[in-house]
C-alpha cells in the first residue's frame, strides 16, 4: 500500500471542495481562515452526530463523507425494510431486517477511504448529555416529532452560557412527498423546533362516533377495524402493523363493513397507509433536503460561507416553489424562551377536559401529560399509587384546584422539559 | 407439508387471496402513493441519455434509478481522476482512478437496482453529434451537465422539439438548469383544488331531492344527519323563491325559482347564513353548522377555471400523444358549451365529478348522496362520450375517466427551445434583471462561465488532471475571471443595460470563487431538483418548471430554475 492510499487523501481529492476552501468568497464571514487551517478542522478536528440513517440519514451520511467531514456518528433505532429500499440508498435487498445504522456505517466506509462512522442501533433517549456534548454539529434526519422534540430540548437543556462550545448546532430536515424542509437551529440563538410545532399540519384523526355509528369514507372503515375490531376479537394481542398477515386481517374486516355500508374504495394498500400511516417519500425530495442540510453543515463547520437565517421550505407539487425565512423565537416557547403560556378556559372546565385540550393544541401536542400546581399534584400519570390517588381529579372542575392566574405545571414522560401554564378563568 | 412441492403450486399458494402486495409493489410503496401504477409504469419504459459522468449527472441518475427508471445511457469518454473520485459518490474511490468514469460510475449506479438498464458509453459526445445523430434521438429526455455552449447548441438542434433536452450548470454554491420542450400536458396536475359541488347550479335530481326532505317533521335524528350540500342547495333554492316570488308566498304553494342569483352583499350573506341557522331544530346539530361554514359555497360561482378556457382556444400542437388529448379538450369545450343532462344550466360547466369530501352525515345520507353525484356523472360522461366519439380517435374509458376527474385542473405547459433563450432573449433577460435581479444575475454568471468554457478560457471539468495543473493558475486569479465572466455576460444583454451593483459582484465572485468547483452537496441538491422535475415529466404527473402556461398570452418567462446555496434559495426565471 502506498503512502497516498494509506492516508486516503490522494492527489486531487479535494479538488473540488478546496476550490471553496482555498479563497473567501463574497459572502463569506472575515473570520474565514482560508486554507490548511479551516482544512484541518473539517478534516482532522470536527465530529459530527447524524441521528436518522433512513431516507435522509443515508443521504446525509454520503454527503458529510464526501464533502470532508471524517469522524461521523450516526444514532438509528429501526432496522431495514423491502419499502425503503427505492430511496435509501446504502441498503440492498439482502440488508432487510438489519439495522439501519450499522449497514449504512459500513457501507460509507467501504465507499469512501478514510472515513470513520460510529453506529449506535438504538435510541436517541439512551445517550446522555455527556454524550451530546462530544459533538461539533447534529444533523437530524428523522421522521418522528417526538424524537425532534427530545433532541431539540436536550440540546438548549446543554446551552451553558459560560462554556460557547456547548452550543451544538441542531440541523434538521424532513420530507413529506414532494415536500420538505431544512433548517438551522442554534439552541437559545434562534427559534427551535419547540418555537414551529404550530406550523406542522394536524393528524387527521376521526371522532370515535364517526367510526363506530356512520362511516362514509374508507377510511373510517379501516379504522373500525384497528381501533374497535382488533382488541375486541384479539384481546390484548398487540397488532403487528409491520406483519402483512395482521394488514390483511384488517382489511378483510375493514372490506367486509365497507361492503355492508356499501362504501367503496378499501384496499390493502390504503388499510396498510392509514394504520401505519404512511407518508409518501421518494429519493429526490430526501436528496434535495438532505443536501442542503449537509450544506449548512459544512458552512458552519468551515465559517466558509454564510449559513441559512434559518428556515427553508420546498414545494415541489407545481413547479419548484420554495422559501426562505427566518423563523422566530417564541418568548412563551416551553423549551427556548422564558415567558409562560397564558390559557384562559372556562370556570366549568374540568381537568379531563384541560388534558384533552392540551393534547390538541398545535403550539402544545402533548402527550399523556402529568399536570401539578406549585403546591399540589393535579394529577400524575406515574407511578400507579399517585396515579389512582389524583385520578379523582379529573372530574373536578380546574376552577375548583387552581386559582385564577394560578401557575401549572405541565410534563409528559417523553420529554424533556416542562410547560408552564398561567391559568385564567372566564 | 410435502417438499417437493412443484414451485407453481407452491407460489400459488403463498399468493393468498388477501390482496396483499408481491415484492416489487412493497419495494415501490412509499412512491406508488405519488404516482400510482401508471406514473411507475412510465417511468419503467422511459429511456435516458445523460451526460458526463459528473457527481451532479451521478446523483440525477441515483434518484430515477431508485424509484425504477427503465433505461439509462451514460456518456462520458474520460478517465476517472482524483477530483473525479474524491466528489462522486458512485465511483469507487480511488480504486476507480484511471478507469472509465463512465463504466466506473454506471457500475456504482446499477447496484441500486438491479430492475434498471444502464449503459456506459464511453464515446465523446462531439464525435457522436456527428456520426450517430438518429441514435440521440431515440432518447426521451437528455441531461447535460456543464457541457460547454458549442456542444450544447449543436445537441439542442438536433434534438428539439422530440427529445426533451435538461440543461444543468453549476459553479461552486450556484446552479441553474432548464428543460426544453415545445409543450407538455399534464391530466393528472394533483392539484390540490377539489372540482365544484355545484351548489349554485344544482342538478335536477339534487334539487328534487333536497327539497322534497320534510324538514320540519322528519325524525330529528335523521334531520341532523342531512348532508351539508343538500342543506345549502334547499336554503338557495328557499331563498330564491322568496325573492322571486315574495316572502309572504308560502312556500309550498310556489313553483320552482329560476335557479338564478345568489346572496351578493354583505347583509345577504348573513342573513342567508342566519337562514341556515333557523333551519336547525335543536342547538347543536353539527351538520347545519357545516353548512353555515361552507355556505360560500352557495355564491363562489361554478364556473369553468380559466385556465381551462384559455385551453378550448389553444391550437394544440399535433404530436402523437397529443392527438388524445386535443380531442378530449375539444369533446370538453363542446360540452362547457352544451351539456343536455343538466337542462337547467346547459353551458358554463364541466361534467360533474362523482367523488365528495368528507361531510357531517350518517352512512346511509352520505351514500344516497354520492349515489346522486354518481348517477348525474355517469350522465353527463355520456354526453362528453357522445362529443368524443365525433372525433373519431380511440380513446379508452380509464383514460376519459381519468380526464374527466381532473378537468377542472388540466396543464398545458409550454417551454421554450434552448437557441431562444440562449443567446437570445436579450430583452427578455433584461426584464428578469430589474424584477428577479439575483436570480439573473446568478443565471448569467452561470452562462459566461459556459461560455469561458468553451473558449477554453478555463478548463472544463473533464480537463482538470489535478490541482497543480497549469490552467488552475488561470482559475486562481479571480479578478481576471471576474472581469472575464462580466464582458460574457454584458454580450447575453441589450446594449446599454448594465450588471446590478449589489447583485452582479456576489454572483460573479461565488462563480469566480469555485469556477470549475461541483460540490457534493450542490451535486446532491441539483440531483434531487432536477431528477424530480425528470420524473414529472416523464410520468406527465404534477406539474415541472415551465415558461408559462401554453395558453397564456404572456409571454415572459424563461423557464430556468436557478439555485444559491450560500442564502439557500431557488428561484424560477
Amino acid at each position: 500500500m502506498t503512502d497516498v492510499q494509506a492516508n486516503h487523501d490522494w492527489e486531487g481529492r479535494y479538488y473540488h471542495i478546496d476550490q471553496i476552501l482555498d479563497a473567501p468568497g463574497p459572502r463569506t464571514d472575515e473570520g474565514f481562515m482560508a486554507g490548511d487551517g479551516v482544512k484541518d478542522f473539517l478534516r482532522k478536528q470536527s465530529k459530527i452526530l447524524v441521528i436518522g440513517a433512513g431516507g435522509l440519514g443515508c443521504e446525509i451520511l454520503a454527503n458529510l463523507a464526501l464533502t470532508g467531514f471524517k469522524d461521523i456518528h450516526v444514532i438509528d433505532m429501526d432496522t431495514i425494510d423491502i419499502s425503503n429500499l427505492n430511496r435509501q440508498f446504502l441498503f440492498r435487498p439482502k440488508d432487510v431486517g438489519k439495522s439501519k445504522a450499522i449497514v449504512a456505517a459500513e457501507f460509507i466506509m467501504n465507499r469512501v477511504p478514510g472515513v470513520k462512522v460510529t453506529p449506535y442501533f438504538g435510541k436517541i433517549q439512551d445517550k446522555d448529555d455527556e454524550y451530546y456534548l462530544q459533538f461539533n454539529l447534529v444533523i437530524c434526519g428523522l421522521d418522528s416529532v417526538e424524537a425532534r422534540r427530545w433532541i431539540n430540548a436536550t440540546l438548549v437543556n446543554l446551552v451553558d452560557s459560560e462554556n460557547p462550545e456547548s452550543l451544538k448546532p441542531l440541523i434538521d430536515g424532513g420530507t413529506e412527498g414532494f415536500k420538505g424542509q431544512a433548517r438551522v437551529i442554534l439552541p437559545t440563538i434562534t427559534s427551535c423546533y419547540e418555537c414551529s410545532l404550530d406550523m406542522l399540519n394536524k393528524p387527521t384523526a376521526f371522532p370515535i362516533c364517526t367510526i363506530a355509528n356512520t362511516p362514509r369514507l374508507p377510511e373510517h372503515c379501516i379504522e373500525w377495524a384497528s381501533v374497535l375490531e382488533w382488541p375486541r376479537v384479539h384481546g390484548d394481542k398487540k397488532m403487528d402493523t409491520d406483519n402483512p398477515d395482521d394488514i390483511t386481517w384488517l382489511y378483510t374486516v375493514a372490506a367486509g363493513r365497507a361492503k355492508e355500508f356499501k362504501i367503496e374504495g378499501v384496499t390493502w394498500s390504503l388499510t396498510q397507509g392509514v394504520v401505519k400511516n404512511i407518508i409518501p417519500a421518494i429519493a429526490s425530495t430526501n436528496a434535495i433536503i438532505a443536501a442542503s442540510c449537509c450544506n449548512e453543515a459544512f458552512k458552519i463547520a468551515t465559517s466558509s460561507a454564510a449559513y441559512l437565517n434559518n428556515y427553508f421550505m420546498l414545494i415541489g407539487i407545481e413547479g419548484i416553489y420554495s422559501y426562505t425565512f427566518e423563523h422566530e423565537k417564541k418568548s412563551n416557547c416551553p423549551v427556548c424562551g422564558g415567558d409562560s403560556v397564558s390559557l384562559s378556559i372556562s370556570r366549568e372546565m374540568t381537568l379531563e377536559e384541560l388534558i384533552d385540550l392540551l393534547t390538541e393544541r398545535q403550539d402544545i401536542q402533548i402527550k399523556n401529560p402529568s399536570l401539578s400546581t406549585p403546591t399540589k399534584q393535579l394529577y400524575l400519570r406515574a407511578p400507579p399509587q399517585l396515579e389512582e390517588a389524583t385520578r379523582p381529579n379529573m372530574f373536578k372542575k380546574v376552577s375548583e384546584l387552581v386559582p385564577d392566574g394560578g401557575e401549572v405545571t405541565v410534563t409528559a414522560g417523553t420529554l424533556p422539559f416542562s410547560l408552564s401554564i398561567d391559568l385564567s378563568f372566564t | 407439508m410435502n417438499d417437493s412441492q412443484p414451485i407453481e403450486t407452491a407460489t400459488t399458494s403463498i399468493q393468498m387471496p388477501s390482496g396483499a402486495p408481491d415484492a416489487k409493489t412493497r419495494r415501490y410503496d412509499r412512491q406508488l402513493r405519488l404516482w400510482a401504477a401508471s406514473g411507475q409504469a412510465a417511468l419503467e419504459s422511459a429511456r435516458i441519455l445523460v451526460i458526463p459522468a459528473t457527481a451532479t449527472t451521478t446523483s440525477i441518475l441515483k434518484n430515477l434509478v431508485l424509484p425504477g427508471l427503465g433505461h439509462f445511457t451514460l456518456m462520458d469518454d474520460k478517465v476517472v481522476n482524483g477530483a473525479d473520485a474524491g466528489n462522486n459518490f458512485f465511483l469507487d474511490g480511488f480504486k476507480s482512478i484511471g478507469k472509465f468514469r463512465a463504466q466506473e460510475a454506471v457500475n456504482g449506479l446499477m447496484e441500486m437496482n438491479d430492475g434498471v438498464e444502464g449503459v456506459a458509453d464511453v464515446r465523446n459526445i462531439q464525435e457522436v453529434l456527428e456520426t450517430d445523430k438518429g441514435w440521440l434521438k431515440t432518447f426521451d429526455v437528455v441531461v447535460a451537465h456543464n457541457v460547454d455552449s458549442v456542444i450544447l447548441d449543436d445537441l439542442a438542434a438536433l434534438l428539439w422539439p422530440d427529445t426533451y433536452l435538461v440543461v444543468v450548470n453549476s459553479a461552486g454554491f450556484l446552479a441553474d438548469f432548464s428543460i426544453h420542450y415545445r409543450e407538455h400536458q399534464v391530466i393528472e396536475s394533483h392539484a390540490e383544488t377539489s372540482p365544484s359541488l355545484r351548489i349554485d347550479q344544482a342538478f335536477p335530481a339534487l334539487l328534487q331531492y333536497a327539497m322534497s326532505l320534510p324538514l320540519d317533521t322528519m325524525d330529528i335524528t335523521d334531520h341532523a344527519h342531512i348532508p351539508y350540500p343538500v342543506i345549502l342547495v334547499r336554503a338557495l333554492e328557499e331563498w330564491r323563491r322568496e325573492r322571486e316570488q315574495g316572502a309572504s308566498i308560502r312556500l309550498l304553494l310556489s313553483g320552482p325559482s329560476s335557479g338564478r342569483g345568489v346572496p351578493r352583499t354583505t347583509a345577504e350573506r348573513k342573513a342567508f347564513k342566519e337562514r341556515i341557522r333557523a333551519m336547525m331544530r335543536k342547538f347543536d346539530e353539527e351538520n347545519f353548522e357545516e353548512a353555515e361554514a361552507q355556505a360560500f359555497k352557495c355564491w363562489t360561482p361554478t364556473v369553468i377555471p380559466s385556465e381551462v378556457r384559455e385551453l378550448f382556444n389553444l391550437h394544440l400542437s399535433s404530436t402523437s400523444s397529443s392527438t388524445t388529448f386535443s380531442s378530449l379538450v375539444s369533446a370538453l369545450s363542446q360540452f362547457s358549451q352544451n351539456n343536455p343532462a343538466s337542462p337547467q344550466y346547459t353551458s358554463g360547466l364541466l361534467p360533474l365529478t362523482p367523488s365528495l369530501p368528507d361531510m357531517k352525515s350518517s352512512t346511509e345520507e352520505y351514500v344516497k348522496l354520492q349515489k346522486l353525484f354518481r348517477a348525474q356523472s355517469d350522465k353527463e360522461k355520456q354526453v362528453f362520450k357522445e362529443y368524443l366519439s365525433r372525433a373519431q380517435v380511440d380513446v379508452n374509458d380509464a383514460t376519459i375517466d381519468q380526464f374527466l376527474k381532473n378537468s377542472h385542473a388540466l396543464k398545458v405547459l409550454k417551454g421554450r427551445e434552448w437557441k431562444e433563450i440562449n443567446p437570445g432573449a436579450k430583452e427578455l433577460l433584461a426584464g428578469k434583471l430589474s424584477t428577479h435581479t439575483k436570480e439573473t444575475a446568478t443565471h448569467l454568471a452561470l452562462a459566461a462561465i459556459r461560455k469561458l468554457r468553451a473558449k477554453s478560457v478555463i478548463p472544463s471539468l473533464e480537463h482538470v488532471s489535478s490541482p497543480n495543473d497549469t490552467a488552475m493558475t488561470d482559475i486562481l486569479d479571480k479578478d481576471k475571471l471576474k472581469d472575464l465572466l462580466t464582458a460574457e455576460a454584458k454580450s447575453f444583454l441589450p446594449p446599454g443595460v448594465e450588471l446590478p451593483e449589489a447583485e452582479w459582484p456576489v454572483a460573479s465572485g461565488e462563480v469566480a470563487r469555485a469556477p470549475s468547483a461541483d460540490l457534493p452537496t450542490t451535486a446532491a441538491f441539483l440531483g434531487g431538483l432536477v431528477a424530480q422535475e425528470v420524473i414529472k415529466m416523464i410520468t406527465k404527473q404534477y406539474i415541472p418548471i415551465s415558461a408559462g402556461n401554453a395558453a397564456s398570452a404572456a409571454n415572459d418567462q424563461l423557464g430556468i430554475c436557478v439555485v444559491d446555496l450560500v442564502e439557500t434559495w431557488t428561484g424560477i426565471l
